[in-house]
């Protein structure tokens, strides 16, 4: 008897016991991981009629805010 | 370490469910990470006190591009890492009732564990739908 193997790309999704996983590259070591998914602004926002503001937008709403050393 | 700036009044934070539940529901129920998120959104939509955020940088140093978001370092009010270890980040968007800050991403800012993304890679994940 053979065992059926289902082969996995990046951003497949895939369930178990009930909760959603998506296909990543591991964050270190090469290869792939299952983490839980991070759906995209693109298809959330086009649901609700959102957009990302303008770059003059942002600089009105943002253009005073200080940076940090981090991301 | 720069002062924060002081979000004005008029722009609304907005926490939808999706991102809610993918980013603090994805946590253990009572976990630290979790509460901290937890209180942490409650005193933004409270709106008692100002919010200081930070601009992120549209290209970072990780690989991370964030343009037109900023961070919330999380607990709220304290800075450094060891203080702060979580932030959330937004992004300014343009819905009917006008511009806000849409939550975006919620993490460590600075990981112990290698394989942990920080929370500016699940937001560069979020934007641009794979990560760095």
């Amino acid at each position: 008897m053979t065992t059926a193997v289902k082969k996995l790309d990046v951003g497949e999704l895939v369930e178990i016991d009930g909760r959603r996983y998506e296909v990543v590259p591991a964050r270190q070591g090469g290869g792939l991981t299952l983490e839980t998914p991070i759906t995209p602004v693109s298809e959330l926002y086009a649901e609700r009629g959102w957009k990302p503001a303008s770059a003059e937008d942002f600089e009105r709403v943002a253009g005073h805010l200080p940076t940090d050393d981090e991301g | 370490m720069p002062q924060a700036g002081k979000e004005p009044p008029e722009i609304a934070f907005v926490f939808a469910e999706a991102e809610w539940s993918q980013e603090v529901g994805r946590l253990r129920e009572r976990s630290p990470a979790r509460a901290q998120a937890e209180r942490a959104r409650r005193q933004i939509e409270e709106g008692r006190e100002p919010v200081d955020l930070f601009r992120c940088k549209a290209e970072g140093d990780d690989g991370t591009r964030l343009p037109g978001c900023a961070k919330v370092y999380v607990p709220l009010g304290r800075q450094g890492a060891s203080a702060a270890p979580f932030g959330f980040v937004f992004q300014v968007i343009l819905r009917a009732e006008g511009l806000a800050w849409a939550f975006l991403a919620f993490g460590e800012r600075h990981p112990d564990d290698p394989d942990e993304r920080t929370v500016y890679e699940r937001a560069h994940k979020r934007l641009h739908g794979r990560y760095p």
